[in-house]
């Protein structure tokens, strides 16, 4: 685990430190901003260096890293609850990875609309059936030809 | 750019005859697209180093057009394929408001199986709340529901689990070789406010009498904090003593109102 760890002191000739389990989560984001094509943005713990990314994505991920640059997001002290407490929203720090080799990444569309036929008896076909009567209900008469009942007897 | 490039080729000879003629490149692209495309959809558990072997060398983007669109991939180019793509579910489940997962593993599970397998997992798991993460993140960007969001849960307590059983592997082991209990030497110490707790020691490179800081610490009660130390027993004892009143209290009224009520064993 990588909290309440102390790394041993480094002097030269000291072995190469090896972490085991590394407890170090990426959160992988879509830029706010439009940033070049071979750039990659990631939400990464605070402890985590330059250094740290690189090797955990060439090591993990097998994905060739050039440049790593962070910056540390402050989240905001400003809004406050109904007792009128200031509510921290947390700090982050934020990473963007460009990738060697003339490599590039584009975020993808994870939630694309699907065709989804409710099951059979459930929940979802009932309340589906439902509205469609209601709508139904709702129409005028259609041998009115779209003339609202405000017009006639 | 050229010597990158000349590095990897070296390792396989396909692509040593690709760096050698340029204009068929395209053509090498696109038919090892096709190879690593099925490769990536057959199974989840290729090697990484097959496909690498498999497909050439990586042009840069501006350079690869849209030629067969069926085969193109809008994520990115890579040569090991299963790179940055690990950060997302497999495409079949985009989309799907409930993806079907597993229980979690159980410390019992755990135990049977060897350090090596227990490290993979760690990684597997690893990998698994990567994508998690990223899912709720996107999901939270979208402003859409993220799909069965109890796989989170179920990863975490998997891998606390794991983590506990690595632990006293490591302690066991710790206990028979050397005779220590922690792995991390300590020691019991009182600080300035006359609480005493277990100190555990830092590395440092000078000895502690040269170490300005540390000296400062001060691990020791000096004689004006002890008044405020009686203060504070007092407190406590009142607290407690007040809870304990409280408790017999509501125990005497509940009878008064209830007499056939039998007093809880506490």
């Amino acid at each position: 685990c990588a909290y309440l760890l102390r790394y041993p002191l480094y002097q030269l000739g000291n072995p190469q430190l090896r972490i085991f389990r590394p407890s170090w989560f990426l959160t992988l984001v879509r830029p706010g901003k439009e940033q070049p094509q071979d750039t990659v943005q990631f939400r990464i713990p605070m402890e985590m260096t330059k250094y740290d990314i690189k090797n955990y994505l060439e090591k993990i991920y097998n994905v060739p890293v050039g440049v790593v640059r962070t910056r540390i997001q402050f989240g905001s002290n400003k809004k406050r609850n109904h007792l009128n407490q200031k509510v921290k929203q947390p700090d982050y720090k934020v990473a963007y990875v460009q990738l060697a080799l003339g490599q590039t990444f584009t975020f993808p569309d994870i939630f694309p609309e699907k065709e989804r036929a409710p099951a059979e008896g459930s929940m979802e076909e009932m309340q589906e059936k439902f509205m469609e009567d209601e709508k139904q209900r709702q129409k005028l008469d259609p041998r009115r030809g779209g003339v609202t009942e405000w017009f006639g007897l | 750019m050229g010597s990158a490039t000349s590095k990897m080729a070296a390792s396989s000879s396909a692509g040593r005859v690709l760096t050698l003629c340029k204009q068929f490149q395209n053509v090498f692209r696109i038919s090892s697209a096709t190879n690593a495309r099925q490769g990536a959809v057959s199974s989840a558990k290729c090697q990484t180093s097959l496909l690498r072997e498999k497909s050439p060398i990586v042009t840069p983007s501006w350079s690869n057009p849209i030629s067969s669109p069926g085969q193109y991939r809008a994520l990115h180019t890579t040569i090991s394929r299963r790179g940055l793509e690990e950060f997302f579910d497999s495409p079949e489940n985009w989309g799907e408001a409930n993806v079907k997962s597993g229980a979690p593993w159980t410390a019992k599970q755990l135990r049977t199986k060897s350090n090596e397998d227990l490290h993979k997992l760690w990684y597997v798991l690893l990998k698994e709340k990567n994508m998690l993460l990223t899912l709720e993140q996107e999901a939270k960007r979208q402003r859409v529901q993220m799909p069965s969001p109890e796989r989170l849960r179920k990863v975490e307590r998997s891998m606390i689990r794991l983590e506990t059983v690595a632990k006293e592997r490591e302690s066991a082991l710790r206990l028979l070789q050397t005779g220590q209990e922690k792995g991390r030497p300590g020691a019991w110490r009182r600080n300035i406010f006359g609480y005493v707790y277990w100190y555990r020691f830092k590395e440092y490179a000078i000895p502690w009498y040269m170490n300005r800081r540390y000296k400062r610490k001060r691990f020791y009660t000096p004689k004006f904090v002890e008044p405020h130390i009686r203060l504070r027993i007092e407190n406590y004892l009142r607290e407690r003593a007040r809870n304990e009143n409280l408790k017999k209290r509501r125990l005497t009224k509940l009878q008064e109102r209830f007499p056939q009520i039998k007093a809880p064993a506490s």
